[in-house]
């Protein structure tokens, strides 16, 4: 019972966040720089998150989200809201995104060098462990991580990173990549696995390097 | 891909029924409710190849937990976009939606006026051609048998006198 009141409260309260940002688009549409501006303040967070997940080099999202911002402003007239503006702007980012690498011709970072040992069991034991680990084992963690990212094919990195770093839901990534949200449930699903596979090749070639180390 | 009886691949991982996938997406994100978790728990019960791949997929879930989201762009951010776009604005203010299409119109005027000064020129030429050729006709042409024209008269007194002769022939 308790439940049902809270989604019910949870539902009327986006659908009025819902109505309130229609407004603010509709003002925003009649020239009004100052609603622009708020709705890039509501939606600037999101956005970061979602160029940051498609390209990997950080120093270039602060300016693709500005380009995105700008493009937004300027055919803003011609959107319709028939869409959530969300998931307009989403869509918009993902293209921008995908325009930058294209003009860029950006090819994925390859690390030559493979995590060590040590660096392995401490990834392990970030992953594993109950207790939190200290947040000089999660920096670095992170960064063995994000090599393993790289590892992996385009398409299932980005969905990773949305999903679960972003935080974006399969329905929204469904929308935002013209996806039918089964054909994004398996992608992902198939994501983890390759991910797995990178993380477990690793494990499995410590004695090797460690060979190869001593005889080099 | 060759698996074995533990429904695993060449590489040693386990492989999850194609028609689970989704399913098993929707249970580590704990969305599976009513009769499809049913259906799932049953079939996961019987399938080792779906027990280890949704094992594997929490352990990334817990892998991929490490990472952290962007950072907040901050609350100048919104402000530096409104410059950008108030500059890009202005830029542009002369550059009208038309501009491409008036550019066009240019090079459409330019490659007519050129076609023009070249027709224009060729029957220059032409024309040239005919004026040389004409004296040549003059010369060739058999001339015309007319009446001269009268002159036309000078004064009122003229005008009389004509009358007084033309009524004088006519009698």
């Amino acid at each position: 019972m308790a439940a049902t009141a809270s989604a019910l409260s949870l539902a009327v309260s986006r659908r009025e966040k819902g109505e309130e940002e229609r407004q603010l688009v509709q003002r925003a549409q009649s020239g009004e720089e100052a609603a622009f501006e708020e709705l890039i303040r509501r939606h600037q967070q999101r956005v970061f998150g979602l160029v940051s997940g498609i390209l990997r080099r950080r120093e270039d999202v602060e300016d693709v989200v500005q380009q995105v911002f700008l493009k937004v402003f300027v055919s803003l007239k011609r959107f319709d809201q028939r869409a959530a503006f969300s998931t307009w702007l989403y869509k918009i980012s993902v293209n921008e995104c995908w325009d930058y690498l294209r003009k860029k011709k950006v090819r994925p970072l390859v690390y030559e060098a493979d995590l060590s040992e040590e660096q392995v069991s401490r990834l392990d034991g970030v992953v594993s462990a109950d207790q939190p680990a200290s947040s000089s084992d999660r920096a670095e963690a992170r960064d063995l991580l994000e090599r393993m990212m790289e590892k992996l094919p385009e398409q299932d990195r980005e969905l990773l990173v949305l999903k679960e770093v972003e935080g974006f839901s399969v329905q929204e990534l469904a929308e935002i990549l013209n996806l039918n949200v089964n054909t994004v449930k398996v992608r992902l699903f198939r994501a983890r696995a390759r991910l797995m596979d990178v993380y477990r090749r690793r494990l499995h070639s410590k004695p090797e390097q460690q060979v190869e180390g001593k005889e080099g | 891909m060759s698996m074995n009886s533990e429904n695993r691949n060449e590489e040693n991982n386990y492989v999850a029924c194609p028609q689970y996938e989704a399913a098993l997406e929707d249970q580590l994100q704990g969305a599976l409710r009513g009769p499809e978790a049913v259906k799932l728990a049953g079939h996961l019960a019987t399938c080792a190849g779906c027990r280890g791949a949704l094992e594997d997929a929490a352990v990334s879930a817990r892998l991929l937990a490490i990472a952290e989201p962007a950072p907040d762009p901050g609350a100048g951010f919104s402000r530096i976009v409104m410059a950008r776009i108030r500059q890009e604005l202005q830029t542009n203010e002369g550059k009208s939606i038309w501009s491409p299409f008036v550019a066009v119109a240019w090079r459409f005027a330019a490659t007519a006026a050129f076609a023009l000064v070249l027709l224009v020129s060729f029957d220059l030429g032409r024309h040239s051609q005919w004026v040389a050729d004409q004296p040549i006709v003059a010369e060739n042409r058999v001339p015309e048998i007319a009446p001269e024209r009268p002159s036309l008269p000078a004064s009122r007194d003229d005008v009389i006198l004509m009358m007084a002769d033309t009524s004088h022939g006519k009698q």
